[in-house]
């Protein structure tokens, strides 16, 4: 079992959100795996584990080394080797043209499963696992919250309107992660200490162009004021206004 | 004009009301031209509300395949030179939208929360900012819930899809039914979360469900009880779980961490019900109650039941 492994490398979640000219100031912005890609790395590593293979881990980010060591702690999760496609002016935010740099990478590796996150925490569009899917002649199945391999077959669980639709194939296919798919687990020291020694490959790569659409102007959403705080004597008198006020005022109910 | 195609979707004998809503806002941008797919779907398909409307019925179309309906999208878009193509941004358009992008070589502009002739803006982290653009280029664009009024269900022509359906290996094995008569969280017009005030699984299940429930709302949570695994991450508002926009949506013993606000904060009326009265929360509540949520959402289930 051959399994590739996208992961992403997204602005933390405390990072401070500041628009300057119509444009999110990144520059303060520091770097991490994306959490949902978190769960394609346990669930590759424990398919490998269970019936052996090979894990590698493939990203798209710019010449920046310092998210080395969080790729570092994926590899001693279980991952084998991560290649890393340096991309001088990369964005997050070009799903087409980073699908294509990707599976044009992606393409040689005869990846019997490809896995990733559902979405990026920092654009959540969840667009460039299904893309890289068609530019490899591939189906897709995303937001996957259970996945399960038996030989050469898949069943995969999806969250839809209402319930849970199984879905089987057999691989190739590329499959994004929802939160709940596994545990991650905490790697050993002895783990971390080894993957220091596994391949870690940095390789460049041009710009693709692609068809994405540019974003012309960032802003933050429109402020909501603080509204009004209920007074009352007891919870009966609180709950009587908040009815009130649902149903005269905002009339929601 | 341009044309547009809307994907429409179905769900029983009715279109998704955020199809509708994805016709009325693609009426004002060209002729529209709506395709539906599934299995013994073609009565409710007519109540689309788009000038002409396509049905592609099939045995293999029962339930959602990216592949196929990929491949039937392209072809309808071929077959009317359209531009632009819309759809809903349910879990099916989520997608799709991409999918179908990649394969038409058209740009990709998901969850929309506008959408229309002066561009499209889409949430960036988690919504804690708001993306404009304009584009001029072909783009396939998914639209959120409740962003727009649905259009009037009206009878345009009709005609059958008739070019191919390709094969796919993937296989709907079932649909798993969860939570019987539950509302979706995307989709409702009312969501009541819970956080951890509520001190308890048991409590969750005691006070939000029941709640929800009588106000015929989605129950949704802070990441917080979903990570101590009270309830499952299909609850989970905020940075990691769902962006909703309702038109009313109650925090329970929810403190407001920034990564949940920007997951709410988009809803037309907030009302937190917290003990804390320096609860972040408040700041962007219409109606805050400072107060005991033990004592006080059961007088509110109560009343509401009457």
């Amino acid at each position: 079992m051959n399994i590739v492994v996208l992961v992403k490398m997204v602005p933390d979640t405390e990072s401070r959100l500041e628009i300057v000219d119509g444009k999110v100031n990144e520059s303060g912005f520091k770097y991490m795996v994306n959490p949902y890609d978190e769960f394609a790395v346990e669930q590759a590593v424990q398919f490998k584990e269970a019936s052996g293979g090979k894990v590698t881990l493939v990203s798209l980010f710019s010449n920046d080394t310092s998210i080395d060591t969080d790729l570092r702690k994926m590899m001693a999760i279980g991952a084998d080797e991560a290649i890393v496609l340096r991309q001088d002016g990369y964005r997050g935010d070009r799903p087409s043209a980073n699908a294509k740099t990707i599976s044009d990478a992606i393409s040689e590796m005869n990846a019997d499963l490809v896995i990733g996150g559902v979405q990026g925490i920092d654009y959540y569009q969840g667009a460039t696992g299904p893309m890289i899917a068609h530019m490899l002649g591939i189906p897709h199945v995303s937001g996957v919250t259970n996945l399960e391999m038996n030989g050469e077959k898949f069943t995969a669980k999806r969250q839809i309107e209402g319930g849970l639709q199984v879905i089987e194939c057999s691989g190739p296919v590329l499959i994004t992660c929802q939160k709940d798919m596994t545990k991650v687990r905490f790697p050993a020291l002895k783990d971390i200490m080894m993957s220091k020694r596994k391949p870690f490959e940095n390789r460049e790569v041009s710009l693709n162009e692609g068809n994405d659409v540019n974003t012309d102007e960032c802003s933050l959403p429109p402020a909501r004021g603080g509204g009004v705080i209920i007074d009352g004597e007891s919870a009966e008198e609180k709950v009587d206004k908040l009815i009130e006020k649902l149903k005269t005022e905002a009339k929601v109910l | 004009m341009s044309s547009v195609v809307v994907v429409g979707e179905v769900d029983g004998n009715e279109v998704k009301d955020v199809s509708q809503q994805v016709a009325a806002v693609a009426a004002g941008m060209g002729d529209v031209v709506g395709i539906v797919m599934g299995k013994n779907i073609a009565e409710a398909a007519m109540k689309l509300s788009t000038s002409k409307i396509i049905i592609a019925e099939d045995d293999t179309l029962e339930n959602y395949d990216p592949v196929r309906f990929s491949s039937i999208v392209t072809q309808v878009v071929e077959q009317t030179n359209a531009t632009r193509v819309l759809m809903g941004a349910t879990t099916m358009g989520k997608d799709l939208g991409p999918r179908l992008a990649a394969e038409l070589n058209w740009g990709y502009l998901g969850d929309c929360l506008e959408a229309g002739d002066e561009g499209f803006v889409r949430p960036n982290y988690a919504g804690k900012v708001l993306a404009k653009s304009n584009p001029t280029n072909p783009v396939v664009v998914s639209i959120r819930n409740n962003a727009y009024p649905a259009g009037e269900s009206w009878s345009g022509t009709v005609e059958n899809f008739s070019g191919n359906i390709p094969d796919s290996n993937l296989t709907t094995a079932s649909i798993e039914k969860i939570g019987a008569g539950t509302v979706e969280l995307t989709e409702a017009n009312i969501v009541v979360s819970g956080g951890r005030g509520l001190e308890s699984p048991e409590n969750y299940e005691e006070h939000i469900r029941p709640l929800a429930n009588a106000l015929g709302a989605a129950a949704g949570a802070s990441r917080a009880i979903v990570d101590a695994g009270w309830v499952p991450h299909s609850h989970q508002v905020g940075q990691t779980g769902k962006t909703v926009t309702p038109d009313l949506y109650l925090a329970i013993g929810i403190s407001g961490a920034i990564q949940h606000l920007g997951g709410m904060s988009g809803s037309k009326f907030i009302v937190a019900i917290n003990k804390d009265a320096e609860a972040p929360i408040f700041k962007v509540a219409d109606y805050g109650i400072i107060g005991d949520l033990f004592e006080i959402v059961p007088v509110l289930k109560s009343k509401l039941d009457n």
